[in-house]
């Protein structure tokens, strides 16, 4: 009697265990990586509805955040500027750019500038701004570098677990108080020590708690 | 760490006989508590539901799908839902930000700012401190320095914030042009409108029987003629029609349209007012006057059918003072002693140590044989001898008691009680030399009171064909008016109604203009608050609809002008302020009111005048009006908090009952069910109304509370058609009580949503009480004072989950003084604000799924087996526990709810996934769980009412009180930025904040100083269910009575009208 099955149908098991194997690791890979804010998220670049450059303002004239982000110090929110503040001085700057007709238009009609969001935390999560500030963590630590971009993006993934790094390790992100809007700082080499005096000094305890965020 | 060391025995776990025990009431300290009428009289539907509770560890249906949707309709949508979950995940969706174009100054976003104001109820002011997010009132708060609020906010000041983004206000003026209405209101007298849906609904949607939108213009081109034509007849035929009030602008304006149309008439009406109050007093002192009571000097207190502590004017002063009289810290401590008699049973009855349940007609004769006793002799109408039986020693003892307290004496009669009832409380006060000690008079000014005699008046003018014109100036006269009046239909003969309202109502749907009216909230107004100060309405947000306040549409009335009210009150108040008045209004904006404004005493010397009294019917049964907890005279029908919230008493949601006394029930052969009521038929000056019976303990025998404010036929989309219109039955001769009803027992039966039977304590000792006298003798030994279940000592019990750090402060605990409490329930409604919890629905809170994440229980107890008549009641809120060793915490599976360093209790919603094992598992049955998306279908309007800072959940999702997280992340993080550490009173939880009897301690019990520690090292303090260790950070303080040492209860009042002895 011939065999049923052919020879090479032998290694069938074989190749399927392999095969679950390879499915099993590279399947949760793939969503480890592409499912992640670090993929999804970072890089987000929307176009505003004014061609505002951090780049120029923050970066070459050196205007300092909490020019424009007035409340980073007092507040939850950071704020975006109302159209008044661009036309404290644009009034006399580059009064007739075609790149301001926007704001122009904001301002003799009314109607506010819908600034696209993209830094955002879910809405269950409740980030404050301004005891961040206090602790001494400056603005590129979740920012970037800010003052070099022309057009600003996400760089960072906001993700809990990206929180709950620098909550539980603060030391790589405090910084002297006349460094929160340098956005090209860098931790200094006793930076550990400078840290440890800092958390003494400040208090610092950063919750890792669920209701710390979550309320 | 919360309990005490007390060195006291470890106590024994509860015993299987314990247990077994749970369906009858279990026998404290010689005290039975039970639950409700039902479990008392063990009736079968009571077992049987138990079982069934027992079984199934909820109340029977609470995991089934509501009516409308069946279970496999239900799956359908979720495999729906699940398969298109997916999709919309896949885009990240463009969210904007949007500033502003010009910041105000000092505007920071997200922050939120407080203003202070004043919320006008009939002829009280009530200061308040409101929160604005981002331009938006969301929070009502008491204002510290305001008289008559003192920080507290009841349930309706504080759910008028809901009131604001009522969806069915209306938007426009409108006009029907040809003059009249038809017999719209006719519907009204029918009464029964339990059932009643759709038709008002369609009726509403036409505009409020076929009036066309119009326009503020063309309504002040209207005024501008009329007013014109008025003048040649010096205003004959006008008649302006107000709510009761207390503002100077708007008595000012009165003024002036009393000089321009001298022969016009001007009428306020108030369903549930003060005038029996204000025309005692002045009768007996002959001047107009206002009383205030000064309940913190008071050591007796004799209250004559008197709601002070609930719903009489001045309830939170008077709440907050009563409470301080009660305040014990340690044995050695006084406290004041409270006599009650009352027909119904109120929370002030509650709160009594001797309860005297008296039909509210015979109050009088109680009234002057105390007063005889103290040397007043029987004023012309009162009848000492008309008294329940018994009731001879009792007076003598309460006469004594008040003589002996002297200065400290206090009696107190009801609104509801005729004038001279007012003027003998008062006679008694100055004879036991307690006028101008516990209570003073205030001259009374710029205060427009009325009553049903009033408008009865006003309608026979209209019947009589002598008013063209009427202008109703807020309120809602056609459905708040006595039944026998028939204003609707009145209304009719009238050429011109003005309506001013907040929506399309019944009042407005029978006038030709309707016109709407802005909110309090977003209007200049003024008030007096009773003790005469002058308190400032100040708009925390520009109108959301097209309304104007009740002075500016006088003023436009009056003046032929529009006026904004904001200068309509400036101009009353500059004479006032004086020189420098810029800097003085300023001022009186930041605190709302002004400094020193209280308006002179009144001197009295020698004897009160007391007018006669006419007497009552002691005919068949007694008629008794009552002011509904949730919508007061109707007013909140459409107010969904309100409507949810359970009655203090009855515990019934979305409906109001006949209110019955177990003896009358039994009589009228009226049976008591769970869930369901029995109709009864009730008959009162040829009237007619069937409505659904409620037998409640403590009310007198033969005595029928009907409470007001349901059975709206047009008041929107929460409120129409919920209850039974039981004002269709009253009276304008008799608007409160009166002999002369006929009660029987109908056909059927009508649900009824009560949160009471749910989460039952099985019978364990959740209340302690004692006498202070008690409290006093067995000082050494309080475990046989208030049973024996003390907490257990942390060092001794068992740790099987191993101890949390606690080392950092602050943590947080709470403390609830039961002595405190007068089971006001405006907590409830505080937390239901600040943490964006929803409404079910009277249908859902049948099924036992109502979202309070506070609750406060409700508890009767007697010293006989017997059916009770004269129950006590204790009021015990329950919020979450935060236990150290949390059941909840040890079977979550996702761990969604967690301990945090501060040891609170967290949930955190976006982990939970609605398996609720945790809710299986808590003793204390303080979790709830979103079953639907409440939320889903909330209108744009009503989400303004939102708390940003509380995250609004979903379905499938537990949720439970939090111990105000928001409030304390807010101050952790402002006393992180300050660089210190939390102090004590940095945080108010909100049920904390609102409390008017300051029963609610919070803050860091690791603060040996702080107000919470120093209440939980007093030796009143327990836990619940000490004996399952599970260390709650909530504790109580158990409550005190201080009973008369001579008072017998054997012969204890009979309470029936018609005689009928016990012994």
């Amino acid at each position: 009697m011939p065999q049923v099955f052919p020879k090479w149908t032998n290694k069938v098991p074989l190749y399927i265990v392999g095969g679950l194997m390879v499915f099993g690791l590279v399947v949760p890979a793939f969503i480890w990586y592409y499912f992640s804010p670090e993929y999804t998220d970072v890089g987000y670049m929307p176009e505003q509805p004014v061609p505002f450059s951090h780049k120029l303002h923050a970066g070459e004239l050196e205007l300092d955040c909490r020019y424009c982000h007035a409340q980073v110090e007092n507040a939850a929110v950071a704020s975006v500027p109302p159209t008044q503040v661009c036309m404290n001085c644009h009034q006399l700057v580059a009064r007739d750019s075609e790149k301001l007709a926007v704001i122009r238009d904001s301002l003799s009609t009314g109607q506010p500038v819908e600034w696209i969001r993209i830094h955002n935390v879910p809405d269950y999560a409740y980030f404050d701004h301004s005891v961040h500030v206090a602790a001494g963590v400056g603005c590129s630590s979740c920012h970037g570098d800010i003052r070099s971009m022309e057009v600003v993006s996400l760089q960072e993934p906001l993700s809990m677990a990206w929180c709950l790094e620098c909550h539980r390790e603060p030391e790589q992100h405090l910084r002297p108080m006349d460094q929160l809007t340098n956005t090209t700082w860098k931790p200094a080499k006793d930076q550990i020590e400078f840290a440890a005096q800092v958390i003494e000094e400040r208090r610092i305890q950063p919750p890792e708690d669920c209701s710390a965020c979550h309320r | 760490m919360s309990s005490l060391d007390l060195d006291r025995s470890a106590p024994h776990p509860p015993s299987r006989e314990d247990e077994d025990s749970a369906a009858t009431p279990r026998d404290t300290g010689g005290r039975l508590y039970w639950r409700s009428l039902d479990r008392l009289l063990d009736s079968p539907a009571v077992q049987e539901q138990l079982a069934r509770e027992a079984a199934s560890e909820f109340p029977a249906g609470a995991s089934d799908a509501p009516d409308q949707v069946s279970r496999r309709t239900m799956l359908g949508i979720m495999g729906a839902s699940f398969a298109m979950a997916g999709l919309p995940g896949c885009r990240r969706p463009v969210e904007t930000i949007v500033p502003f174009v010009e910041g105000p100054e000092t505007m920071v976003p997200g922050v939120p700012r407080r203003y202070a104001t004043t919320m006008p109820l009939g002829s009280n002011a009530y200061g308040l401190v409101v929160e604005s997010q981002d331009g938006r009132p969301t929070k009502i708060e008491g204002n510290e320095q305001h008289p008559s609020s003192q920080g507290a906010a009841s349930t309706w000041m504080q759910a008028s914030v809901l009131g604001l983004y009522d969806p069915d206000r209306s938007g426009t003026p409108r006009h029907r042009a040809s003059g009249g209405a038809e017999s719209e209101s006719a519907g009204e007298a029918e009464g029964g409108h339990g059932e009643a849906e759709g038709g008002h609904g369609e009726e509403r949607a036409a505009g409020g029987g076929g009036a066309e939108p119009s326009t503020w213009e063309d309504f002040l081109a209207f005024v501008q003629e009329l007013g014109t034509e008025l003048d040649a007849t010096e205003g004959a035929g006008l008649a302006l029609l107000t709510t009761a009030h207390s503002s100077p602008t708007q008595a000012r304006l009165e003024a002036e349209m009393a000089v321009r149309w001298p022969r016009s008439r001007r009428v306020a009406y108030e369903s549930l007012g003060d005038a029996n109050l204000f025309r005692g007093c002045e009768a007996a002192v002959g001047s107009p006057c206002r009383p205030v009571y000064h309940f913190e000097k008071a050591r007796v207190v004799l209250s004559l059918d008197a709601d002070f502590l609930n719903h009489d004017g001045e309830s939170l002063a008077n709440t907050r003072g009563f409470a301080r009289g009660r305040r014990v810290e340690g044995p050695s401590d006084e406290m004041n002693r409270l006599y009650v008699a009352e027909g119904s049973l109120s929370l002030t009855g509650a709160a009594a140590d001797h309860r005297l349940r008296v039909p509210s007609r015979q109050i009088a004769g109680l009234a002057a044989a105390v007063a005889s006793q103290l040397g007043v002799s029987t004023p012309a109408g009162f009848d000492a001898a008309d008294l329940p039986s018994g009731a001879g020693s009792k007076i003598a003892l309460i006469a004594e008691d008040l003589r002996s307290a002297g200065a400290g004496a206090l009696v107190v009669a009801g609104r509801q009680q005729p004038p001279a009832v007012h003027a003998l409380a008062l006679e008694m006060n100055r004879v036991l030399g307690s006028l101008g000690s516990t209570v003073t008079l205030h001259e009374m000014s710029d205060t427009a009171y009325g009553d049903a005699g009033d408008l009865a008046e006003l309608v026979g003018e209209i019947r009589g064909g002598e008013i063209s014109t009427l202008v109703i100036l807020g309120g809602n006269p056609v459905y708040s008016a006595p039944g026998d009046l028939e204003l609707g239909s009145a209304l009719g003969q009238v050429e011109n109604v003005v309506h001013l309202g907040l929506g399309i109502d019944e009042t407005s749907s029978a006038a030709g203009w309707q016109l709407p009216e802005a909110h309090f909230l977003e209007a200049w107004g003024d008030a007096r608050s009773a003790d005469g100060t002058l308190s400032v309405v100040q708009p925390l947000i520009a109108p959301l609809l097209d309304g104007r306040s009740a002075i500016e549409v006088l003023a436009m009335l009056v003046r032929g002008a529009e006026v904004s009210g904001h200068d309509l009150v400036e101009e009353t108040w500059a004479p006032v302020l004086g020189e420098g008045g810029d800097k003085a209004w300023r001022r009186v904006l930041h605190d709302g009111l002004m400094a020193d404004s209280k308006a002179p005493e009144v001197a009295v010397g020698g004897a009160l005048q007391i007018p006669a009294l006419e007497g009552v019917s002691a005919e068949g049964f007694e008629i008794c009006f009552l002011p509904s907890s949730a919508t007061y005279d109707g007013r909140f029908a459409n107010n969904a908090w309100l409507q949810e919230l359970p009655d203090s008493i009855t515990k019934l949601t979305w409906d109001n009952a006949v209110l019955v006394s177990p003896a009358t029930a039994v009589e009228l052969g009226l049976r008591s069910r769970s869930g369901q009521g029995d109709r009864v038929r009730l008959t009162y000056r040829e009237k007619t109304l069937e409505a659904v019976a409620f037998a409640l303990p403590g009310l007198a025998d033969r005595t029928i509370g009907l409470v007001l404010g349901y059975g709206r036929s047009a008041a929107g989309r929460v409120g129409t058609g919920v209850g039974f219109d039981v004002g269709a039955l009253r009276s304008s001769a008799a608007p409160y009580f009166d002999g002369g009803l006929q009660v029987e027992k109908a056909a059927g039966t009508y649900p009824l949503s009560q949160t009471q039977e749910h989460w039952e304590m099985e019978g364990r000792p959740i209340v302690r009480e004692a006498t202070l006298a008690e409290y006093r003798s067995g000082h050494d030994d309080l475990d046989r004072v208030f049973g024996t279940f003390r907490n257990l000592d942390p060092e001794k019990s068992h740790q099987p989950f191993g101890d949390f750090d606690y080392s950092e402060s602050p943590q947080w605990g709470m403390a609830i003084d039961l002595n405190a409490c007068t089971g006001c329930s405006a907590c409830i409604v505080a937390c239901q604000s600040e943490n964006n919890i929803p409404i079910v629905g009277k249908e859902q809170v049948a099924r036992g799924r109502e979202m309070h994440w506070l609750r406060v229980d409700r508890y009767f107890s007697s010293v006989d087996s017997e059916v009770p008549d004269d129950p006590e009641v204790v009021f015990q809120p329950v919020p979450c526990m935060h236990c150290e060793n949390a059941p909840c915490e040890q079977v979550c599976p996702v761990a969604a709810t967690v301990h945090d360093r501060h040891g609170i209790n967290a949930m955190v919603y976006n982990r939970c996934i609605g398996t609720r094992y945790c809710s299986n598992n808590c003793p204390y049955k303080v979790r709830r769980f979103n079953f639907f998306n409440y939320t889903k279908d909330t209108p744009e309007l009503v989400k303004m009412a939102m708390n940003p800072d509380v995250t609004v959940r979903s379905r499938g999702v537990m949720e439970k009180c939090t111990f105000c997280l928001q409030r304390t992340s807010e101050a952790r993080i402002a006393a992180k930025k300050e660089g210190r550490a939390v102090a004590d009173g940095d945080v108010k939880t909100a049920c904390q904040q609102t409390c008017p009897a300051d029963a609610i301690a919070f803050g860091d019990i690791r603060d040996e100083s702080s107000e919470v520690t120093r209440w939980k090292k007093q030796d009143r303090d327990y836990v619940l269910l000490a004996e399952l260790n599970n260390r709650p950070r909530t504790s109580y303080l158990a409550k005190l009575r201080n009973p008369h040492p001579r008072w017998s209860p054997e012969s204890a009042m009979d309470g029936g009208a018609g005689g009928g002895d016990h012994a």
